[in-house]
C-alpha cells in the first residue's frame, strides 16, 4: 500500500510544471549566489580625520590610517560638525579627531556590529602609533584561518535549503489535495493515518537528500570549501532537519484551510526559528530568557552541531547530544502530523 | 430586432479549435437554448459575447452593440452567470447578493420580486457562510445574485447543475416572467425537461453548430445523444435478483441516525435498511442532508447520536473497516487529475491490497472493457467530463467492494453518456455489488429497485418507484418527488 | 460611488473574516521587533574563555581577574596546555582561549588568543575585546562615542528593515493573491462583465490593503517607539511621506504580478522569488550592500526596498532632514511611477 502512494507522490511532483525545476534550480541559485551575498565581513570603513593639532605624532597617526587595508580614507575635514554632515550624507562612517593631544573616535552605529568594529580597528591602530604599552599578543585562529564568511555561511546554506524545500511543499501538499477534493477520496478508502503522512514525507526525505548533495558539491566545485568532518554526519544531520521540517509543514496544512493561511503560518515559524537559532547571531548573546528558546528549537541544534563538523571536523561524539534532541523534535513532530489528520471527524 | 447576432465566429486556444465558423441570430425576448456535450465551445461562445473573449474570426453584436468594438455598451446591458460561478466562500448568504445587487447598480429590495421563488428557499440560511451551504443552495444562491438585476441580455451557463428537480422548475418559472419583459435569455443545460422549455436551441459539438432548431425538432434529429433508448435490466437477471433480494441480508442498517452542526440538524432521526445486490436511489432537494448523511456511511463524518451498521460493521467505531469493504465516488471529481488513467487505477487498487499482478491483468481487461485501451497513458485531466464520471465509477468497484456509494455520479453530462454510465452501475450490480445513489435525475430514479427521498433532514417516503408513484397517484418520478419537496416545503414555513 | 464603498467593504470582510491571516499579519511585526529589540543581539556577552597557564603567578591571576569580572567572558576552565584547550573548542565547550605564556609574569613574555573562528566577525571582536580587558580597558587618551546607537541595540538597524520588508509583503503579496483568487474561482469573469469599470475594481481591491499597510506601519512606529524605545529622531510627517510612496509601489507590483500569474499557488511563488527573497538578502537588510561584490551591487540596486529601508535608517535613526536623503526618495518615486503605469497598461479588460 505504502508503496503505492509513494509512487504517487513522485508522479505527481514530477508531472508539476514547476516543482522539479525548483528542485533543481533553488540549490543552484542559493548556492552560486547566497554565499556572496551572506557577507557580513565588516571592510572599507569610510574614515574622515579632523586633525585640530596638526603635531608630527597626529600626522604619523592619519598616515597609518591612510595605509591600512581596513579603511577607506575619506581626507580631512576642517572641523567636527563638518565631518558629522559627511556621516549624515552617507560619505563617511568613522570621525577620528585629535584635539589636545586626546583623540575622539565616533563611530556612526546604526548598524551595531560595524560601529564596534570600525572603532575598535581604529582605537588598535591609535594606541600602537602612540607607543602605549601593552602586552604582546598573538592571535591563533583555529578552524576558519582565512576568516572567510563563505565558509561560516555555507553550512547556514544547507540549513535553509533543507528548510524552504522540506518546509514549504509539504505545507502546500495537503491543503491543495484538500481543496482538489482528492483527500475525500482519500479518506474513505483504509489507508492508515500513519501510512499516507509517511508517504508524504519520504519523497521529501529524498529532495533533502538530492539538494543537499548538490549543495556540497556546489560548495566544492565553486568555493573549495569541503567538510572537514564525516560526510556520513552531515547527511545523517540533513536527514533530521528534514523529518522535522516535512512533519511541521504537514501538520500546518493539516490545520489550515487555503493555501494563503498555510503558507503565512510556515512563513511565520520559519522566520521565528532562523532568526533566533544562532544562525546570523550568536546565541551566546542573546538574553537568557530568549536562550531558553533555543532548547526547543531545533534549527538551532542543526546549525550547532553542522557546523561543529562542517568546519571544526567534530565526530559523533562531539554532536551526540544535539543528534538525539533533533531526532527527539523530529520523532515528536511527525507524530503530531499524523495524529492531527483526521480521517473521521 | 435580433437581440443577438452571431456570424463565422472561430475560436482556438493554441491546437484546440473551441468555436469553428458558428453563426445563428436570437430575436429580443427569446429564451435560447446552447445545448451539447462538455468541450462543444459553449463557454467560450458565452464569453465571446460578453467580451470576455475576443473571437480569432467572425463577428458578433449583443443589443446591437458589436462585442469587438462596444466593450462598456455590452457590459452595461448584459448579465451573465458562468458555469463555475463562485461566490465569496467566506461571505455569508446575504452580503453575497447585496454585494452583486449593488454590483449591478440596484439593490436586494428592488430585485426580490424577480428571485423570490429561488431565493426564499435559502433564506433561512441569510446568517451562513456560503462556503458552507451544501452544492445545490450554492448554486441556488449563484442564481439569484445573476438574476437580482435585469438586464436586456441574460447568459445563464449550465445554471442548473446540480440543482434538484423542484428549484429547476421554479428557476425556468422565473425565465418565463422575464422572458414576458422582452428580456433575451441564452442558456445551456444538460436536461431535457429544460432543453423542451426553451423556443429554440442550438446543438454545439466540438466546436461546430450542428443544428438549430425548435426542441422537438433537434431532439429527435440527434436522438442517438439526447434520446436513447431506455435502459431495461435483462428480465431474467432483475427476477433472479429480486427472489434473491427477498431473502439477502441487509448491508445497510440505519436507525434514528442524527447528525446537528450546533442547532441545525442536517440529517434528522433517518431510518432505513438497504438489502445486499440493490440499487438504492437515494432522493432529496437541496440541501436536504444526502451528503451528510452518505458521510456517516462511508465512515467521513460522527454521528450525533443514532446507530447504524454498513457491511455488518459500527458506522460510529469500526468505520475503518467500513472503509475496507466499500467503494466512494464524491460529487467533487476525485481522481488525480495530474494522473494518468493507468497510474490512478494502480494506485487506488494499491491502496485496497491488490497484487500488483492482479491490478495489471484487471487493469487491460477494464479499459478493454470500457474501450478506453489507446487512453491507458493520458492524463486524466484531459479526458472528457462523461470520460471520467466512467473511469471514476470503475475505479470505485475495482476492488469488489461490498457497497459502492455514489454521490451525484452524473452531474453535468448528456442523456446518452448518462444512459452508458448507468449500463456499468447494471453492470455492478448484476455482480453482486449493492449501489447507493444519489441524484437529481428522476429517470435515473426510475432505474433504482427502490428510493428512498429525504427532505429536511427526514426520509419522507421509500419503496420502489412503482409503489411511490401508486402511493401518491403520480404518474412518473418526477411529479412525486415535486409533491413530495413542495409538500415538505410548506410545511417547513 | 455606492458601488466602490460596498466593493471596499466585501474586500475588508475578506481579509477581517480570515483570522489566521490577520493574525500573522498583525503577530509577524510584533513577533519580528520583540526578536530584533530584545532576544537576539550581537553583542560580545558570555563568550566561554579557558584560562591557560602553567603556573599561576601574581600578574597573570590579576589578568585572569580582569577577564572574569568583566561582563563579556565567563571563565569554563583552567588547562594546563593549548592542546586541550583546542580540544574543548572542538567539542564547543569553549569559544576562545587565552594562553598565558611562561614568562608572561616577568613581562617579556605575551599572551596568545586561541579563537574559534566560525564566525569571522566574532572571533574579531571577542580577540579585540579580551586584549582591551587583559590591558586594563583603553588609554585614557582616547576616547570613542557610538553615534546615534550607543547601545549597539540591532533594532535601530532593523525596524526600517523590518518595516521595508513587511509594508512590501502585505501589499504586493496580499493584494496579488486577492486579484488571482478571484480571476481561479471565476468571480472575476462576473466583476468584469458587470457595468464597474475594470479600473475600479482594481482600485476598489487596493484600498483596504492600503489601509492595513498605514495601519501595520503606525502599529511598527508606535511599537518601535514605545516598546523598543529606538527614537524617532526625525520628521514623523516625511516618515509617513516616504512610506506612503513605498507603499503605492508595493501595490503597484502586486498589481504587476496578479496580471501575469493564473493561480494563487503561482502569484505566491513569485512574490516569494521576486519579492521576499531579493528583499531579505539584497536590500542590505541582515548583509550590508557595500560587501557584495559588484555584480550584486548592480543587481540591488533594482531592489526598491534598498532605497526605502535606507531612507528610514537616515530619517528615523539618525534623524536627519529630507534634503539628506532626496536620492533615495527620487529614487523610488521614478520606480513607482514606472511600475504602476506599466501595471495600468498591462491591465487587461477581458481574460486570457
Amino acid at each position: 500500500m505504502l508503496k503505492h502512494l509513494i509512487r504517487k507522490e513522485f508522479l505527481q511532483i514530477r508531472r508539476n510544471s514547476f516543482l522539479p525545476r525548483l528542485i533543481v534550480m533553488f540549490p543552484i541559485m542559493i548556492m552560486c549566489i547566497m554565499p556572496w551575498v551572506m557577507n557580513q565581513e565588516v571592510k572599507n570603513i569610510r574614515v574622515v580625520v579632523v586633525d585640530t593639532d596638526r603635531t608630527p605624532s597626529s600626522q604619523r597617526l592619519v598616515h597609518q590610517i591612510e595605509a591600512s587595508r581596513y579603511f577607506l580614507f575619506q581626507g580631512q575635514a576642517p572641523s567636527y560638525s563638518e565631518a558629522m554632515r559627511q556621516i549624515e550624507h552617507s560619505q563617511a562612517d568613522v570621525i577620528l579627531e585629535v584635539r589636545d593631544g586626546r583623540v575622539l573616535i565616533a563611530a556612526n552605529a546604526v548598524n551595531g556590529t560595524k560601529g564596534a568594529i570600525g572603532s575598535s580597528y581604529l582605537s588598535q591602530i591609535v594606541m600602537s602609533s602612540s607607543g602605549s604599552r601593552l602586552s604582546p599578543s598573538s592571535v591563533l585562529t583555529l578552524y576558519n584561518k582565512e576568516q572567510s564568511y563563505k565558509r561560516f555561511m555555507i553550512p547556514a546554506l544547507l540549513a535553509i535549503v533543507v528548510m524552504l524545500m522540506c518546509g514549504f511543499l509539504p505545507a502546500l501538499n495537503i491543503v491543495s489535495e484538500k481543496e482538489s477534493g482528492t483527500i475525500e477520496q482519500i479518506n474513505v478508502t483504509p489507508v492508515s493515518k500513519f501510512s499516507f503522512i509517511l508517504a508524504k514525507l519520504i519523497p521529501y526525505w529524498v529532495i533533502a537528500l538530492f539538494v543537499i548533495t548538490v549543495c556540497l558539491l556546489l560548495s566544492w566545485l565553486i568555493y573549495g570549501i569541503t567538510c572537514q568532518g564525516p560526510l556520513l554526519l552531515v547527511y545523517l544531520l540533513a536527514m533530521l532537519l528534514a523529518l522535522f521540517f516535512s512533519s511541521f509543514g504537514l501538520l500546518i496544512s493539516n490545520y489550515s484551510e487555503t493555501l494563503q493561511q498555510a503558507i503565512f503560518v510556515m512563513w511565520f515559524f520559519v522566520v521565528c526559528l532562523l532568526l533566533l537559532s544562532g544562525l546570523f547571531t550568536p546565541v551566546r548573546s542573546m538574553p537568557d530568557w530568549s536562550y531558553l528558546t533555543t532548547y526547543v528549537n531545533p534549527m538551532h541544534y542543526f546549525i550547532d552541531a553542522i557546523r561543529t563538523v562542517f568546519l571544526r571536523g567534530g565526530g559523533l561524539s562531539s554532536i551526540a547530544h544535539q543528534v538525539l534532541a533533533l531526532a527527539l523534535i523530529g520523532i515528536i513532530m511527525s507524530a503530531w502530523a499524523v495524529q492531527s489528520y483526521k480521517k473521521n471527524s | 430586432m435580433n437581440a443577438i447576432e452571431v456570424s463565422h465566429i472561430s475560436k482556438s486556444y493554441g491546437k484546440v479549435k473551441a468555436l469553428q465558423d458558428v453563426s445563428f441570430t436570437v430575436p429580443q425576448g427569446e429564451v435560447f437554448g446552447l445545448i451539447g456535450p462538455d468541450g462543444a465551445g459553449k463557454t467560450s461562445l458565452y464569453r465571446i459575447l460578453c467580451t470576455l473573449l475576443l473571437p480569432d474570426e467572425g463577428q458578433a453584436s449583443v443589443d446591437g452593440f458589436d462585442v469587438l468594438k462596444d466593450m462598456r455598451a455590452i457590459r452595461r446591458r448584459v448579465g451573465y452567470m458562468p458555469g463555475r460561478f463562485s461566490l465569496y466562500q467566506d461571505l455569508t448568504v446575504e452580503e453575497n447578493l447585496q454585494f452583486f445587487a449593488t454590483l449591478f447598480g440596484t439593490t436586494v429590495d428592488a430585485g426580490y420580486d424577480s428571485i423570490r421563488a429561488i431565493y426564499s428557499q435559502i433564506e433561512p440560511f441569510r446568517n451562513r457562510k456560503a462556503g458552507a451551504l451544501s452544492g445545490g443552495m450554492k448554486q441556488k444562491l449563484a442564481l439569484s445574485c445573476a438574476l437580482v438585476h435585469q438586464p436586456s441580455v441574460l447568459f445563464l451557463d449550465e445554471p442548473t447543475t446540480g440543482v434538484d428537480p423542484v428549484s429547476r422548475k421554479e428557476l425556468w418559472d422565473m425565465l418565463e416572467i422575464l422572458r414576458e419583459r422582452q428580456i433575451t435569455i441564452v442558456a445551456s443545460t444538460p436536461y431535457l425537461d429544460e432543453v423542451r422549455r426553451c423556443e429554440r436551441v442550438a446543438f454545439l459539438d466540438q466546436g461546430c453548430l450542428r443544428g438549430i432548431g425548435t426542441p422537438d425538432d433537434i431532439l429527435t434529429q440527434f436522438a442517438d445523444v439526447f434520446n436513447p433508448p431506455p435502459l431495461k435490466r435483462s428480465e431474467a437477471v432483475k427476477s433472479e435478483g429480486m427472489k434473491s433480494e427477498a431473502e439477502s441480508p441487509y448491508v445497510i442498517e440505519v436507525s434514528h441516525l442524527v447528525k446537528a452542526f450546533g442547532t441545525f440538524h442536517a440529517v434528522d432521526d433517518i431510518s432505513f435498511k438497504v438489502r445486499k445486490g440493490e440499487i438504492f436511489g437515494f432522493l432529496g432537494a437541496n440541501g436536504a442532508g444526502k451528503t451528510t448523511a452518505m458521510h456517516m456511511l462511508t465512515g467521513l463524518n460522527q454521528p450525533t447520536s443514532g446507530t447504524g451498521r454498513v457491511v455488518g460493521y459500527d458506522i460510529s467505531t469500526e468505520h475503518e473497516q467500513i472503509k475496507r469493504h466499500i467503494g466512494y465516488m464524491s460529487q467533487k471529481f476525485s481522481l488525480y487529475e495530474d494522473l494518468t488513467v493507468a497510474e490512478n487505477i494502480r494506485l487506488f487498487a494499491g491502496i485496497y491490497g491488490m497484487k500488483d499482478r492482479e491490478i495489471s491483468v484487471k487493469t487491460d481487461e477494464l479499459l478493454r472493457r470500457l474501450k478506453f485501451e489507446e487512453h491507458k497513458d493520458d492524463l486524466v485531466s484531459s479526458l472528457p467530463l462523461g470520460w471520467k464520471q466512467k473511469l471514476a465509477f470503475s475505479v470505485s468497484i475495482f476492488h469488489e467492494p461490498g457497497i459502492v456509494f455514489l454521490d451525484e455520479p452524473t452531474g453535468g453530462v448528456d442523456p446518452a453518456t448518462r444512459r452508458q454510465f448507468w449500463e456499468l452501475i447494471y453492470d455492478a450490480a448484476h455482480r453482486g455489488i449493492t449501489v447507493f445513489v444519489t441524484t437529481h435525475y428522476m429517470d435515473e430514479a426510475e432505474y433504482c429497485d427502490r428510493i428512498s427521498i429525504m427532505v429536511d433532514g427526514k426520509i419522507k417516503a421509500i419503496g420502489t418507484p412503482d409503489e411511490l408513484k401508486q402511493t401518491y397517484g403520480q404518474e412518473d418520478m418526477d411529479h412525486v418527488f415535486t409533491l413530495l419537496a413542495r409538500e415538505a416545503k410548506r410545511s417547513s414555513d | 460611488m455606492k458601488q466602490f464603498v460596498s466593493f471596499i467593504m466585501k474586500e475588508a470582510r475578506h481579509i477581517l473574516r480570515d483570522g489566521r491571516t490577520m493574525l500573522i499579519l498583525f503577530g509577524m511585526p510584533v513577533v519580528l521587533m520583540l526578536i530584533f529589540g530584545f532576544a537576539i543581539s550581537t553583542d560580545v556577552r558570555n563568550v566561554r574563555t579557558i584560562v591557560v597557564t602553567s603556573h599561576m603567578d601574581h600578574r597573570t591571576s590579576q589578568s585572569v581577574q580582569r577577564l572574569a569580572a568583566s561582563e563579556y567572558f565567563t571563565l569554563v576552565s583552567t588547562v594546563a596546555t593549548p592542546v586541550e584547550a583546542e580540544r574543548m573548542i572542538r567539542h564547543q565547550q569553549a569559544d576562545m582561549a587565552v594562553v598565558f605564556e611562561a614568562d608572561y609574569a616577568s613581562g617579556r613574555g605575551g599572551v596568545q588568543f586561541i579563537v574559534d573562528g566560525c564566525d569571522p566577525n566574532m572571533a574579531q571582536q571577542w580577540t579585540a575585546y579580551a586584549q582591551q580587558v587583559i590591558a586594563g580597558g583603553l588609554p585614557s587618551m582616547i576616547s570613542t562615542r557610538l553615534l546615534y546607537n550607543p547601545q549597539m541595540r540591532s533594532a535601530y538597524n532593523f525596524v526600517p528593515a523590518i518595516m521595508g520588508m513587511l509594508l512590501m509583503l502585505i501589499c504586493a503579496m496580499m493584494t496579488s493573491i486577492s486579484i488571482v483568487r478571484e480571476k481561479e474561482r471565476g468571480t472575476m469573469e462576473v466583476l468584469l462583465v458587470s457595468p464597474v469599470r475594470p479600473f475600479m475594481v482594481i482600485v476598489a481591491k487596493a484600498v483596504p490593503y492600503l489601509v492595513l499597510a498605514f495601519v501595520i506601519l503606525a502599529s511598527i512606529l508606535l511599537m518601535s517607539r514605545f516598546v523598543l524605545d529606538v527614537p524617532l529622531e526625525g520628521s514623523l510627517l516625511w516618515i509617513v511621506i516616504v512610506s506612503g510612496i513605498y507603499i503605492l509601489l508595493a501595490l503597484s507590483l502586486g498589481l504587476l504580478i496578479s496580471n501575469i500569474a493564473q493561480s494563487q499557488l503561482v502569484a505566491l511563488l513569485m512574490s516569494a522569488m521576486v519579492l521576499l527573497m531579493p528583499i531579505v538578502m539584497l536590500s542590505g537588510m541582515l548583509f550590508p550592500v557595500e560587501s557584495m561584490p559588484t555584480p550584486l551591487q548592480w543587481l540591488s540596486a533594482i531592489v526598491p526596498p534598498r532605497y526605502y529601508i535606507q531612507a528610514m535608517r537616515k530619517l528615523m535613526i539618525m534623524g536627519v532632514g529630507i534634503r539628506e536623503v532626496a536620492r533615495e526618495v527620487a529614487i523610488l518615486s521614478a520606480m513607482t511611477v514606472l511600475l504602476l503605469s506599466v501595471a495600468l497598461a498591462k491591465f487587461k479588460n477581458r481574460l486570457e
